[in-house]
């Protein structure tokens, strides 16, 4: 499990999120729309893991582990 | 040619049949993304093979093809059939080139004329397609303008479509291997959903990229995904090295360079194998797969010859981005051979049927062992009873095994028909347009199956039956609309098994046959008399169009009037062992029947004697054996003939026609074969009748070729060589 809750309503994207965890942050962000994301400790995240962050138009807490998430797709997080 | 070549021409010839096949479909199609993909890639892998065998001039014509379909994908130009004959001529032209370079193994001179004459064609098919710089898509603009500080050298866009994530690609993953990428966006698309809405497993992303790599790396590194990138070289790019490898891939290959050039004979043969190995792996990874074989073939060579020499120059060659050509002399050129031949001369076989001859060999063995078995036997004290029944078993064993391995065998040599099928379409849309009769070709039992000879032998007659139907058979427009049918006429071309035989089947829609013209022409050119004619059942009429010097054609076209019949098709058709026939269904089209044998090298044959000696005659062609009274056979002129149910048949003394010495032991009563071939009848007068056998006919080879009259030869049971008859030479 690499997508998990949190105290607080912290939702947590840990280590290596493939792309079954889109389903599961999905899942967790439409329970609790308000609930903030903690990626600090991701490592790597699927596309598809990324694509529900997009789409739910949630800034994460970072920077997140890996140089890539970081660098080139943190910036694409939140520009609506 | 080199081996190199060899390969350049037998890819290049499958890329073609694929773009065809991708474009065609394409023209009724236009909006079928797949095929346009199908065609880009097959003309983008052609020109990368055009590179390697440095045939610049036919690099240049694909690459202003492959430009226009490049502006196709990117929805910037509809999909127009004149885009999609420029594209078919580019590909007429490379196929003229690759006939030209089988037959001698150099790149055609003229060339470069003839490339420029095609980019003309696209440059005039739209100023938007092969315009240089080509047009600016908005999207690429815009980037720029939003990074001005990137200074990249490639533009982007990668959409992976919806289904990426399920087919399980990661598209940050594959965007992440691009070196030096400088500025990653996601392009504005309509507007997300509710959450609730959303499939998290639909990738709706589309991704726009700015990087300072080659345009090639980039695509090697979406290489995944190949259909839904676009990549574009900006002006300022540096130049690729002559190569077209990065620098670190260069930096490594030098290192292999300088691991060979250490000529210390200890642990030589290892150090090749890891240079070559590790040189070959990185062309591979540059997408240069054809480069990287040619590599280990070089490796393989320096291997034989115990010295690194072969493989530092190929790898030389990489370096300097020349083509790798092998090292080793040329040697004595075989004996020249039509492209065509050439071309029938490899074969792509099926592993699983290659599996099933060797799990034959192996039991092969055994019975092979068992035999030796019963030898031994033999020597011991066993019985003549005991031993017969011994190897009576062992005989039944080998018949089956022998059986199971020429059946193995013969279906190494089949072919589908789509081999021949696949390219009417294209000819027929041909046609089409020449004739100006609207017509569509439907193709049904592609996958029928027949051996090799017969599948390559079939297009020059089915090409001529498809042309006379659409030509002959199929009315004008006018007229079909006055019949009631529709503009558009359809021709099936259609096969089927059938026991052995293949059923090869073109079925029109036209007007069927003009049996009162087929009659008034028979007479006016003088192939059936007038009482003849009168006397002829309606298929019998028909059938005459098979009759040698007989045309309908009232006027000579391009496409009937080149100076064979449909006497010519017969002929093919029996050339294979097999027959055609036509029938014909008044105002509702014709149907020309090819009935073919399924594998040519099996023949049925009846062993006759004829002056003291054993001859075969093709079963195929035996109507009956009757006995003639000596006395009924009567003189007619230089010849002889009987009457046989009130037909006249001329009798052949086949100890005499073929030289035997005539049986001295001549009797009152005439043993007779009546057969038919090539359309006459005849009769041979043997001197006794023998068995019906199944053999695989060798054809006739080296001095014994030019020999009349004699088809082939198989060996007898008994060791004795049989001589097979060719009655179409005999009784013609």
């Amino acid at each position: 499990m690499t997508v998990r809750l949190a105290d607080g309503g912290v939702v947590e994207l840990v280590g290596h999120c493939p792309s079954e965890d889109a389903e599961t942050l999905l899942a967790e962000l439409i329970a609790r729309p308000d609930a903030r994301v903690d990626w600090r400790a991701c490592e790597s995240a699927h596309t598809a893991v990324i694509q529900v962050l997009i789409a739910a138009n949630v800034t994460p807490a970072g920077p997140p582990a890996d140089g890539f998430l970081a660098n080139r797709v943190e910036p694409l997080l939140n520009r609506r | 040619m080199n081996e190199f070549v060899e390969q350049f021409l037998i890819e290049c010839r499958e890329l073609i049949e694929q773009a065809t096949d991708d474009l065609l479909t394409l023209e009724g199609r236009p909006d079928d993304a797949e095929r346009l993909d199908g065609a880009f890639r097959a003309f983008h892998t052609l020109k990368g093979a055009a590179g390697i065998v440095d045939f610049d001039a036919m690099g240049r014509a694909l690459h202003a093809a492959e430009e226009v379909l490049s502006s196709l994908r990117a929805g910037a130009e509809p999909v127009t059939p004149e885009l999609i004959s420029d594209c078919l001529t580019c590909l007429d032209q490379v196929v003229q080139w690759l006939d030209a370079m089988q037959a001698d193994g150099e790149i055609p001179a003229g060339a470069d004329a003839a490339a420029e004459a095609v980019i003309q064609r696209f440059r005039r098919a739209g100023p938007a397609a092969v315009a240089t710089p080509r047009a600016p898509a908005a999207w690429r603009d815009a980037l720029i303008a939003r990074h001005p500080e990137a200074a990249a050298a490639i533009v982007l866009r990668y959409a992976p479509g919806p289904d990426a994530f399920l087919r399980g690609q990661d598209p940050l993953a594959l965007l992440a291997g691009v070196p030096d990428l400088r500025v990653l966006e996601i392009e504005d698309g309509p507007a997300w959903p509710p959450l609730e809405a959303l499939d998290p497993f639909a990738c709706r992303l589309v991704f726009l990229a700015l990087a300072g790599c080659s345009a090639e790396q980039a695509r090697a590194a979406l290489g995944a995904a190949p259909g839904e990138v676009e990549i574009l070289a900006l002006g300022a790019a540096a130049p690729e090295a002559a190569s077209g490898l990065s620098a670190t891939a260069r930096a490594v290959i030098e290192a292999q360079l300088l691991l060979l050039e250490n000529a210390e004979a200890e642990g030589l043969a290892g150090r090749m194998g890891s240079a070559g190995g590790a040189v070959a792996n990185i062309l591979r990874w540059a997408g240069r797969p054809a480069a990287a074989a040619g590599v280990e073939r070089a490796l393989a060579q320096s291997q034989a010859a115990g010295g690194p020499q072969s493989l530092s120059v190929a790898v030389g060659r990489v370096l300097a981005g020349e083509a790798i050509e092998d090292a080793a002399p040329a040697g004595p050129q075989p004996a020249e051979r039509t492209p065509a031949e050439a071309a029938a001369r490899t074969l792509r076989v099926d592993v699983e049927r290659i599996d099933a001859l060797v799990n034959l060999t192996g039991e092969l063995l055994v019975a092979k062992n068992a035999l030796g078995h019963a030898v031994s036997q033999a020597q011991g004290r066993l019985d003549t009873a005991a031993l017969a029944a011994l190897l009576k078993d062992q005989h039944a064993v080998l018949h089956r095994l022998v059986d199971d391995l020429q059946r193995s065998v013969l279906s190494i040599r089949v072919l589908q028909m789509r081999q021949v099928f696949q390219r009417f379409p294209r000819l027929v849309r041909e046609m089409v347009v020449t004739l100006g009769k609207p017509a569509h070709l439907v193709t049904e039992g592609d996958e029928t199956e027949a051996d090799k000879t017969i599948v390559e032998s079939l297009f020059e007659p089915l090409l001529h039956v498809l042309r006379n139907a659409l030509d002959h058979g199929v009315e004008s427009p006018a007229a079909r609309a006055a019949a009631g049918k529709p503009p558009a006429a359809t021709i099936t071309l259609r096969a089927r098994r059938l026991n052995d035989n293949v059923i090869v089947e073109v079925e029109d829609d036209g007007a069927g046959v003009d049996l009162a013209r087929v009659r008034a022409v028979a007479a006016q050119r003088g192939v059936a008399s007038p009482e003849a004619l009168a006397a002829m059942s309606d298929p019998e009429v028909v059938d005459l169009v098979f009759a040698a010097g007989f045309s309908t054609a009232t006027q000579v076209t391009s496409l009937s009037g080149r100076g064979v019949g449909m006497d010519a098709v017969r002929a093919a058709a029996e050339r294979l062992g097999g027959r055609v026939t036509m029938e014909s269904r008044a105002g509702a089209g014709a149907t020309v029947r090819f009935i073919l044998p399924f594998a040519v090298l099996m023949s049925r044959i009846l062993t006759v004697e004829a002056g003291g000696q054993l001859f075969g005659i093709p079963l195929e062609a035996v109507l009956e054996t009757v006995r003639v009274a000596r006395g009924d056979i009567k003189p007619v002129g230089a010849s002889r003939a009987f009457v046989l149910r009130h037909r006249t048949v001329p009798v052949i003394d086949l100890g005499q026609t073929l030289g035997a010495r005539p049986d001295p032991a001549a009797t009152d009563e005439a043993n007779i074969v009546v057969v038919s071939a090539g359309g006459h009848l005849g009769g041979l007068e043997v001197d006794r009748l023998g068995a019906r056998l199944d053999v695989m006919l060798k054809p006739m080879e080296g001095l014994l070729s030019g020999l009349a009259g004699i088809a082939g030869t198989t060996l007898l049971g008994d060791g004795r060589v049989l001589l097979v008859l060719d009655l179409q030479e005999l009784l013609g």
